[in-house]
Formats: C-alpha cells, structure tokens, sequence
C-alpha cells in the first residue's frame, strides 16, 4: 500500500440514482475502500444520485436477489465507515425533495460547496 | 489451553483475546509480538475474501487501518487493536486470500506487529468464556444472520 494514500482527500461525485441501480453500489465500495485506508472520504450526490437519498427509496434497490444487502445497505455502512453524505440543495429541489425526504446523516450544501469540496481534494471520481 | 467454542457456524478460540467490537483477535506471541487476524464471525460476514490489502510496516495507532479486507459483498478495515509497529504482514494472503475464511484463527493470520502501549490496551481485549459471552450477546443483538446454522434437511 502506498504509504502516502493515508490523510487524503477523496472526493466521489455520483449523479446515478434509482433508475439505473446497476451504478449505486461501486462507487460506495470505492468510498469505504478509501475509508478503510484511512482517508477522508466524501460522497457528492447530485443530479439523479439525489434519487438514492430519499426516505423508503434505496431499501428497494437490491443488486443480488438472494442476498439481504440492498442500497440503503450500502448507504448505512459507508456512513459508519466515517464518509460524509452531501447532497446538492438544487438536485433536492428538482426531485420534490425536503429536508424531511433526506436520509439521515446526509448533510445539504449548494453549488459552490462542491467548487470548494474539488478544490480541497487530492483527487475526485466522477461517476 | 486451546478450545474452540462454536455459536451458530462461527467460531471463537479461547485462547485468543479479542476486540469484538472491531471483530479482530490478537495472539500473544513468545517473543513479544502479537499476531493479529480477523474473527470468524467477520469472515463469515464477509463471504469469501478476495483481496487482503495490508499497510506496509511502520507504527499504526490503535484504531488505524492495518489492512484493507474485501469480498464481493463488503469492504473495510482491519483495525489496530494495540497501538505499536507492523513487522511483518501475511504473504501468503497476496495469493490466497480465502486462506482468511478457511484458518481464520490460524494460516489467514493479516498482521504481526510489535506493541507500544500494551500495558495499558491489554485491559480492552476479552478471551475464553468473556469472550464467547460478548460475540454471543453482539450476533444477538445485531441479529448477524451470518452465523446461523443452515437449518438441517428432514427429509
């Protein structure tokens, strides 16, 4: 491993939401991978990944029929592996959603957080 | 002595001494290291491991990442249970890493380390029946399914 990955910032951008489940899941893993190497991690989600983050909707996302881990899964365990939710306040809006909607645990920042949280990376995913 | 005591399909030793929050174990070696692995309970949560990422050697604090552990399903850290060096890590996971679900306890070892602190961490770890008790009362209350027994055929 390298011995300079640790204190970095990783910055995951996921613009996938509901609608095409097949794209949730990796870049979660990729996040707690990060994690588990002892770097800051945060996961932007904006556009159709906004989807993902409504109250009821990734409990219904399952990739493998036979097992029990499903999105909202995945979405747990990265937070208790320290990675920071953001959502995008105008991706929120487009979907209808509320402060109310949100998954707890997700924090609400606007535009210029993400220029801001980019700038402050060492290296950002783009999903 | 060595006992192996089975709750559900996982197992613990009671000769290791464990952090059951973190899922590891720690061996007291002769020499002064301490070999540390993950538990089964982990193992079986995980499913079949496929990569054993382990950090190179140097001094870790408790809690830091000694390695990275993935399977199809999961992926996380090992944990430090002690604060002190990396020695040495298992080579033989760069190749076979279901080594860690076949001898959890024993071959799939992650880490050797030297401890810094144990005088004062050695308080944290539980072993023998304290140690069956607590892994017990966690796969109940977090209701680990990954321990159940696949219920026998009748017919």
């Amino acid at each position: 491993m390298r011995e300079d990955a640790e204190g970095k910032k990783v910055l995951v951008i996921q613009t996938h939401g509901i609608d095409t489940p097949r794209r949730t899941y990796s870049p979660l893993f990729y996040a707690m991978a990060a994690a588990s190497m002892d770097m800051e991690v945060l996961v932007w989600f904006t556009m159709d990944g906004t989807s993902q983050l409504k109250k009821g909707a990734a409990e219904k996302i399952k990739l493998d029929p036979e097992s029990d881990v499903t999105l909202r899964t995945m979405l747990e365990r990265t937070k208790e592996e320290g990675v920071k939710l953001y959502v995008c306040q105008q991706s929120m809006t487009l979907f209808g959603m509320t402060e109310e909607d949100l998954l707890d645990g997700v924090e609400i920042m606007g535009a210029a957080t993400i220029i801001d949280l980019t700038l402050g990376a060492d290296v950002v995913m783009y999903f | 002595m060595s006992e192996t005591v089975k709750i559900g399909k996982c197992i613990i030793q009671t000769d290791l001494h464990y952090l059951v929050e973190d899922h590891s174990w720690v061996r007291f070696n002769d020499d002064g290291s301490v070999t540390v692995g993950i538990t089964d309970v982990a193992e079986n949560m995980a499913g079949p491991i496929l990569h054993v990422y382990a950090r190179k050697k140097g001094m870790r604090q408790k809690g830091q990442s000694l390695a990275t552990i993935e399977s199809g399903k999961w992926v996380g850290p090992l944990k430090a249970p002690i604060t002190g060096e990396i020695l040495e890590a298992n080579a033989a996971l760069d190749k076979d890493p279901g080594v860690v679900n076949r001898s959890p306890y024993g071959e799939g070892w992650v880490v050797r380390m030297k401890p810094a602190k144990l005088d004062e961490e050695r308080q944290f770890f539980l072993t023998g029946d304290a140690a069956v008790e607590a892994y017990r009362k966690r796969i109940d209350e977090q209701n680990l399914k990954a321990c159940a027994e696949v219920a026998p055929d009748c017919g």
